[in-house]
């Protein structure tokens, strides 16, 4: 082969190289101005993979699972002990959960907050990987067409796994937390600790805290912090673990590698309305609630500046009371 | 030698066998990115479209043009999704390598083969690398791309150099060889 190599005929084409070294440099400062460059012809390429990657989820899959279990054939028994126990501490605190949210619900409608925003949840099936030195990616088999948009957070059933941040027509792609590009505010509880999860390509993201002052504790759980307003706030994302050299890390709750299903969150905060009479924390606490406002025309504007200081408008004060009951029945 | 020599390809196939080495970069672009992982994202997808770039820039770089380089580039950076025009560069600037060192590459053989590709595949590792580093550097907050992985894909790239030049070599052979100096 050497010989066939050494009777190659050289390049006569020195110009049209450094013509298109300077075309591959104009690309790469392009796509930095605009990161989305791209963007088109990667969704429309994955759109059109969709098909076969869908035919071949099934059998990689199971291949893939079976690579991973060869490592654990010989820990079955002691693991399916551990799982057990878990799965009975875990009932315990789903049950402590449930009544700690009817106190929260009970708490949320006597203090008149705000409530939580609602969400559209899009399930999808994750249909590609990729690992790549720059991008840790998954594929979704939902797109534009099923209303995901970019930015839009991917849970699976522990939680979150990524961001949408390149939809096509039937699919979309998973910026993973762990990736490069990835930054997330949280708020790590108890203490409501703010600070920013960092991808760095590894497993566990890097947090950086806002405030040098304040200490962290392994353990501690990392939820979303909602601030921007790209993702609802409380998202479980992970616990702090210690990094070894001074600085910490989250190991994620979600395993990406793993997820099969997912659930797209659509997250869009509603405007805040005014609650309906009979959730202000008066009429909770038994008081008589105030009579509504007289309608504001200019003919009748007048009329309550006057009205408390005669007697006479004890007969339209009437009608409240049933309507006080009525709302107190209710 | 029998490849080498004028063979009487009909003229309406030499157009279409000429485009071989672009079509092999592409497809091996195409197959390296589908985005499927079979060892849990463990292992990274090798490059494979440097092979066929490697292999005939040194054979027949008048098939494997500057142009072809860039257009597989692109297929790669368009289908792997990283940041728009690492690839592209960093195969431009490999082909540039590898064409101005072609007489010290094409006379290595079995596993100083290797090795010189492996030479060309760290210097498109290392100019993606640095790349995608100096747009961190420029972008504010941004933290710089972790060097194991990108290791891992040379180590793949290189792992699949021998089964990838012996596809190529029995197409150049069959196929690509035969009309030389007919296109």
């Amino acid at each position: 082969m050497a010989n066939a190599w050494k009777i190659a005929r050289k390049s006569n084409a020195q110009l049209p190289l450094v013509i298109v070294i300077a075309l591959a440099v104009v690309l790469v400062l392009l796509g930095k101005a605009q990161i989305g460059l791209f963007d088109g012809a990667r969704a429309h390429a994955t759109d059109l993979m969709a098909p076969m990657l869908e035919k071949m989820r099934a059998p990689v899959a199971g291949f893939d699972r079976w690579i991973g279990s060869i490592g654990e054939i010989f820990s079955v028994y002691e693991q399916n002990l551990k799982l057990k126990e878990e799965n009975a501490r875990l009932r315990q605190w789903r049950n402590v959960a449930i009544t700690l949210q009817g106190r929260v619900n009970r708490y949320q409608a006597l203090l008149h907050a705000v409530p939580d925003p609602q969400m559209n949840r899009v399930l999808a099936r994750v249909i590609g990987r990729a690992s790549r030195p720059f991008l840790q990616t998954m594929i979704l088999d939902a797109g534009r067409g099923h209303k995901v948009l970019p930015g839009q957070a991917v849970m699976d059933a522990r939680g979150m796994i990524g961001r949408i941040y390149l939809t096509g027509q039937r699919t979309s792609w998973v910026i993973l937390l762990t990736d490069l590009n990835s930054r997330i505010p949280v708020t790590i509880a108890p203490r409501n600790v703010q600070a920013m999860m960092t991808g760095d390509n590894s497993a566990t993201p890097v947090l950086n805290l806002m405030s040098h002052t304040v200490t962290l504790h392994a353990g501690e759980q990392v939820t979303s912090s909602g601030d921007g307003g790209l993702l609802p706030a409380g998202l479980p994302l992970g616990t702090v673990v210690s990094d070894g050299a001074g600085g910490w890390r989250v190991s994620l709750l979600a395993d990406a590698a793993a997820s099969q299903d997912v659930e797209i969150l659509n997250f869009s905060k509603p405007p805040e309305a005014p609650p309906p009479t009979a959730q202000l924390p008066a009429e909770a606490a038994g008081l008589k609630p105030q009579a509504p406002p007289p309608p504001q025309t200019a003919a009748a504007a007048p009329t309550p500046v006057v009205a408390p200081s005669k007697p006479k408008p004890a007969a339209p004060a009437a009608p409240a009371a049933p309507a006080s009951d009525e709302d107190e029945d209710r | 030698m029998a490849s080498l020599e004028r063979t009487t390809v009909p003229p309406r196939f030499r157009y279409l066998i000429a485009t071989i080495p672009a079509l092999c970069g592409l497809l091996g672009a195409f197959i390296a990115n589908i985005p499927i992982s079979v060892m849990g994202g463990l292992v990274p997808a090798p490059l494979l479209a440097l092979v066929p770039v490697y292999f005939w820039c040194l054979v027949r770089p008048d098939l494997m043009t500057p142009a072809v380089a860039l257009m597989i580039g692109m297929a790669e950076d368009v289908l792997s999704g990283g940041p728009p025009g690492i690839w592209t560069l960093a195969f431009v600037l490999t082909y540039a390598l590898v064409a101005r060192q072609r007489d010290s590459f094409a006379g290595l053989a079995s596993f100083a083969a290797v090795l010189g590709f492996a030479t060309a595949a760290a210097f498109a590792c290392a100019v993606a690398y640095f790349s995608v580093a100096g747009l961190a550097f420029l972008t504010p907050g941004a933290s710089l791309p972790p060097v194991p992985p990108i290791l891992g894909e040379l180590a793949m790239t290189v792992l699949f150099y021998p089964p990838g030049t012996l596809a190529v070599g029995w197409l150049h052979h069959k196929l690509v060889g035969a009309s030389r100096g007919d296109v």
